[in-house]
């Protein structure tokens, strides 16, 4: 039942427009076509490869911004600490919407509108806040004393971060990826407010304007949204196996 | 090598104060004990002497070099004093191998690849783990943990060792042998070890000297012997020794030409030799203090000299291997006493005598010697 959709996406893609117009969607192609993957890849080519590349850079910036945060907010003791996660917590649950205006107004006035540079900001700000919180839930669970080893041994705080936080992060690093990745990559609002050109459009815009206005093509949308879905169901394949231990796992054991 | 000196050290966090006008002085080459309850202070003291936290008041020298000051606004951080320090979790970094560890602190300071390979070895050789050095810690046994610690301590040669219960996780046996080769080690290395621990026992083998500290003050410096012969109040005479110091309620009265002690249920004539320190308590209620070993079976012991014979029911018999233990009691007063062997049994009547030489009389306003 769940995979009901998917199957209906591969079908269609592979059916010419007769077929799309006299078959049923959930029954294979009569003469099976790769022709709509290849016309909807030539018009996604470059928003994919837009998307891609902000999605990318947002998620490792956000992520490692994020454990930057949470070490800060665990490791070291500062005044305002405790206030401070607060104020990114309540980032998590700020909506879209509210910020929308003066997003576009900030971004055009730095000249970041349309801009790949403006989509990788966006996101990594928004990103901050959940990564903050799960590194800052993550390195609550290293032992203290490891840190106050580290500087008996001679380590400052940078030196600390690289040496010992950084190498026992990799299970947050990849739970915060993944989430990361398919937030932002599956992000249209964002997109199609601050990106509508084609210099910077990213794919879920592009794969929207499939839609045209007066035709259906179906098969080529359907064949959109399957390049689309293509890098989220790679990575899950990839790091599906570290996801699943980084959910589950409490802790290293110092 | 060095010494270090606290001048009159506070910390406090919030309202609690956690050591209070602490001053010490820590010889070059010692091996000194910080002991006392939890929360007593000791850890925060050694930390504050690491760096590892602020102090509210006072100055830290270790040797010649002030490392904090409160006045004079001085803070050297942690990676600036040259004191290691070795943690009760061990806290050895999970995610690298034991040589990575013991040579962490070598290579934060950029000393050359040929130089660290010949310490971590030497060092690895001296711990016994030149074995293990391509393992990762979670391979390790708890025994093995703590000597990976100890290397990463001992490789970079600080001026002071800084222990903060290191044997507290290890069980029983293991303690025991772990203390011995601490204490060898130290006295191959020599030098200086400040050590924490809650344990007296830990404290009275290992320590050239020891400070009892409760709620953030300091109850008594000393040798491991004076603590345990001349424990300068009540708190530091009960928490050293096991079986625990026994302690009789009673008044100090004239007695003919001398002084005794009156507890009801007997009186004991005091010696000659303690008289002229109690001059100034005669007629005041006192606690007196004797040691479990110090109690004898009637008889049982030749050449003691003093009458003072006590006439007690036995409660108990304790067999603990090399002594035994009975426990005594006579109206509201019991005791414990430690014999080397015994005939009698639960419920009989027996005569105890005590060395008198070993008897302790603290006042009891103030909790302090008088003796």
């Amino acid at each position: 039942m769940f995979l009901l959709p998917l199957w209906t996406d591969l079908t269609t893609s592979f059916k010419d427009l007769n077929d799309v117009i006299y078959t049923v969607p959930v029954q294979p192609p009569r003469s099976p076509t790769i022709e709509p993957l290849l016309s909807a890849f030539n018009i996604m080519a470059r928003p994919l490869l837009n998307s891609l590349a902000f999605t990318v850079a947002a998620t490792i910036l956000s992520c490692l911004l994020g454990s930057i945060n949470g070490y800060a907010l665990t490791k070291i003791k500062f005044r305002g600490a405790n206030i401070m996660f607060l104020l990114f917590s309540i980032g998590i649950f700020l909506p879209y919407q509210a910020v929308l205006v003066p997003l576009v107004l900030t971004m055009s006035r730095l000249g970041l509108y349309n801009n790949l540079v403006g989509l990788i900001l966006t996101h990594t700000t928004y990103g901050i806040t959940i990564t903050t919180l799960l590194f800052r839930n993550f390195y609550g669970l290293i032992p203290d004393s490891l840190i106050m080893a580290a500087k008996t041994d001679g380590a400052g705080t940078w030196t600390i971060y690289r040496r010992i936080m950084l190498p026992l992060s990799l299970l947050p690093f990849v739970v915060a990826a993944v989430l990361q990745f398919t937030s932002i990559w599956n992000d249209f609002l964002f997109g199609v407010t601050l990106a509508r050109g084609s210099e910077a459009m990213p794919a879920s815009v592009a794969l929207a304007n499939l839609k045209g206005t007066t035709e259906f093509n179906w098969n080529i949308q359907m064949a959109g949204a399957l390049w689309y879905a293509l890098p989220i169901l790679i990575i899950y394949l990839v790091l599906g196996k570290y996801l699943i231990r980084g959910y589950m796992a409490g802790a290293i054991k110092g | 090598m060095a010494s270090i000196t606290i001048k009159n050290l506070t910390k406090k966090y919030g309202n609690t104060i956690a050591v209070k006008d602490l001053n010490l002085q820590i010889k070059d080459k010692e091996f000194f004990v910080f002991l006392g309850p939890s929360g007593c202070g000791k850890t925060t003291t050694l930390f504050a002497i690491a760096g590892l936290v602020k102090i509210d008041a006072g100055e830290i020298w270790i040797g010649d070099e002030l490392v904090t000051s409160i006045e004079q606004g001085v803070f050297k951080p942690p990676q600036q004093r040259e004191v290691s320090m070795v943690f009760q979790d061990y806290a050895i970094y999970p995610h690298m191998t034991v040589f990575d560890n013991i040579a962490f602190p070598l290579r934060i300071r950029n000393v050359e690849k040929d130089e660290i390979w010949k310490r971590v070895e030497k060092t690895a050789e001296l711990l016994g783990i030149s074995s293990l050095l391509n393992r990762k810690p979670r391979q390790l046994s708890g025994g093995q943990r703590q000597r990976v610690a100890l290397g990463r301590a001992i490789v970079r040669r600080p001026k002071v060792f800084l222990m903060d219960e290191p044997l507290a996780n290890l069980d029983a046996k293991l303690r025991v042998k772990m203390r011995t080769e601490l204490k060898k080690l130290q006295l191959d290395l020599r030098t200086t070890t400040i050590y924490v621990t809650h344990d007296q026992v830990e404290a009275m083998t290992m320590a050239d000297r020891i400070m009892v500290q409760r709620d953030g003050i300091v109850e008594q410096i000393g040798t491991p012997d004076e603590l345990y012969n001349h424990p300068s109040n009540l708190f530091v005479a009960s928490f050293i020794g096991s079986p625990e110091m026994n302690f009789i309620e009673c008044a100090l009265a004239k007695e003919r030409e001398g002084l005794c002690l009156d507890a009801k249920e007997f009186k004991i004539l005091l010696p000659a030799k303690i008289l002229p320190k109690l001059r100034n308590s005669i007629g005041e209620q006192v606690i007196m203090g004797i040691r479990p070993e110090d109690l004898y079976e009637s008889g049982s012991v030749d050449g003691i000299l003093q009458g003072n014979v006590l006439r007690m029911t036995v409660d108990l018999v304790e067999p603990v291997g090399p002594y035994l233990l009975l426990h005594l009691r006579c109206g509201q007063i019991s005791l414990v006493a430690t014999v080397k062997e015994t005939n009698v049994k639960t419920g009989q009547e027996v005569i105890m005598e005590m060395n008198l030489s070993k008897i302790h009389i603290f006042d009891k306003k103030t909790g302090k010697a008088i003796t």
